[in-house]
């Protein structure tokens, strides 16, 4: 049982990201290995491209849900606003805004961030109420069925 | 939900319809609304104006309209009401219920866990707008529409009690419970409906509070306000889809924001 929904949203999602990682490309700061030596959060963050890629086969062969995609998206979602957003972040918003010739470019940099993040949110939040669904519907139907083996 | 997800238990294995009712005023009760709204701000902010200058409390139009944007969280109350009283008369006329333009029930559990998501996805908006704040007026500068209020203490305490709830009764009803159904049902495509509404509803933060800046209106506070709201406006209706048609989640976040931001400015925390 596969939801078009989830895929739609995954999709979106990756393609979101695939975009992000293409600003820091053109920015060329806040970059890290494979186009620097150096390890860093930038790095860190392509891991999301096996895990999207790895979750879909497993999605597809039923061996994971919407709960697994609810924490990749929550997970997605924390990490990048704390690397951009928290008051710790390590590639604030000036290091896209100021970046850019025109600085319009900048902005919907910037716009791009903010709704990938919005996205990943908003994503999590479906997945979760997808995945809490399907749990009470399996609650519902067990009793059922447990009833049914004992005769 | 799609057809291939099994439903929650107890709830219908359909999905919930647009919660408006059949609207036999159709896209008419729509335009309604808003043209109400959008009139009833650009009214009272005159009329206020207009009073000022009658009692000799400002020198000119432009000086009298940016006294009267002190109180603009005072008179939403006003427009609110109006909204209110538009949406009984459309539900009066086509049939249903406040509630029902609230959307399926859920638990009251379900409506605070909602509304901490809300909060949570709110937080890219939050991020943006300030950005967008901190371009236009300098770093650390709070947002014009906030640092304009300029009211008594007792003023100050119906703007942060009585007006934020009125505002979360009438204003995602009217653009998500009223509006939103009947322009999906007009145009087929919920997409296209969804967008209209959030540029429509961020459309409308242009005209208040009304400010003049050297003879004229101030068409970059103006712009500044709709685009400050926009990203605020697109997750709240992404998130409406997202607790299918639930409005209550929404509405409890917003009143949490909008009534904390209130409160801290009557307690003068905002400076």
């Amino acid at each position: 049982m596969h939801n078009r929904t989830l895929y739609q949203l995954t999709w979106l999602a990756a393609a979101m990201s695939l975009g992000h990682h293409l600003d820091h490309l053109i920015r060329h700061n806040a970059v890290g290995w494979p186009l620097t030596d150096q390890v860093n959060a930038f790095t860190a963050s392509l891991v999301v491209y096996p895990v999207i890629a790895t979750g879909l086969l497993l999605y597809r062969a039923g061996r994971v849900g919407p709960g697994f995609w609810a924490l990749v998206s929550g997970g997605g979602a924390v990490f990048v606003s704390a690397v951009h957003f928290g008051p710790a972040a390590v590639e604030p918003p000036e290091l896209i805004l100021d970046h850019y010739d025109p600085p319009i470019l900048g902005w919907l940099a910037f716009a791009w961030l903010a709704a990938f993040v919005a996205v990943l949110a908003i994503t999590s939040l479906y997945e979760t109420r997808v995945w809490w669904q399907q749990r009470q519907a399996r609650r519902a139907t067990r009793p059922a069925a447990d009833a049914g083996n004992t005769r | 939900m799609t057809a291939a997800t099994p439903p929650a238990a107890g709830q219908p294995a359909i999905r919930p319809q647009p919660s408006g009712p059949a609207a036999a005023t159709g896209v008419g009760g729509a335009a309604l609304l808003v043209g109400t709204r959008i009139a009833l701000w650009l009214g009272v902010q005159l009329l206020l104006a207009a009073l000022l200058l009658l009692a000799g409390q400002a020198a000119t139009g432009g000086e009298a309209l940016n006294e009267a944007a002190g109180w603009w969280m005072v008179y939403m109350a006003l427009v609110d009401l109006a909204t209110l009283g538009v949406i009984a008369w459309l539900l009066r006329r086509d049939g249903g219920t406040y509630r029902s333009l609230l959307g399926p029930p859920a638990a009251a559990w379900q409506v605070a866990l909602g509304a901490l998501g809300v909060l949570a996805a709110s937080v890219p908006a939050v991020v943006l707008s300030g950005e967008l704040t901190s371009a236009l007026y300098g770093d650390g500068a709070i947002p014009p529409m906030l640092a304009v209020v300029d009211v008594p203490p007792l003023a100050g305490v119906v703007s942060a009690l009585v007006v934020p709830l009125l505002a979360e009764l009438a204003e995602p009803v009217a653009y998500l419970g009223v509006i939103l159904p009947r322009l999906e049902a007009r145009l087929g495509r919920p997409w296209l409906a969804a967008a209209i509404v959030v540029a429509v509803w961020a459309g409308e933060h242009a005209f208040f509070p009304l400010l003049v800046d050297g003879g004229g209106l101030d068409l970059e506070f103006a712009a500044y306000r709709v685009l400050s709201v926009l990203p605020f406006l697109a997750i709240w209706t992404a998130l409406y889809y997202t607790f299918e048609r639930r409005l209550l989640p929404i509405m409890t976040a917003r009143w949490i924001f909008n009534g904390g931001t209130a409160l801290a400015l009557a307690l003068g925390l905002v400076e």
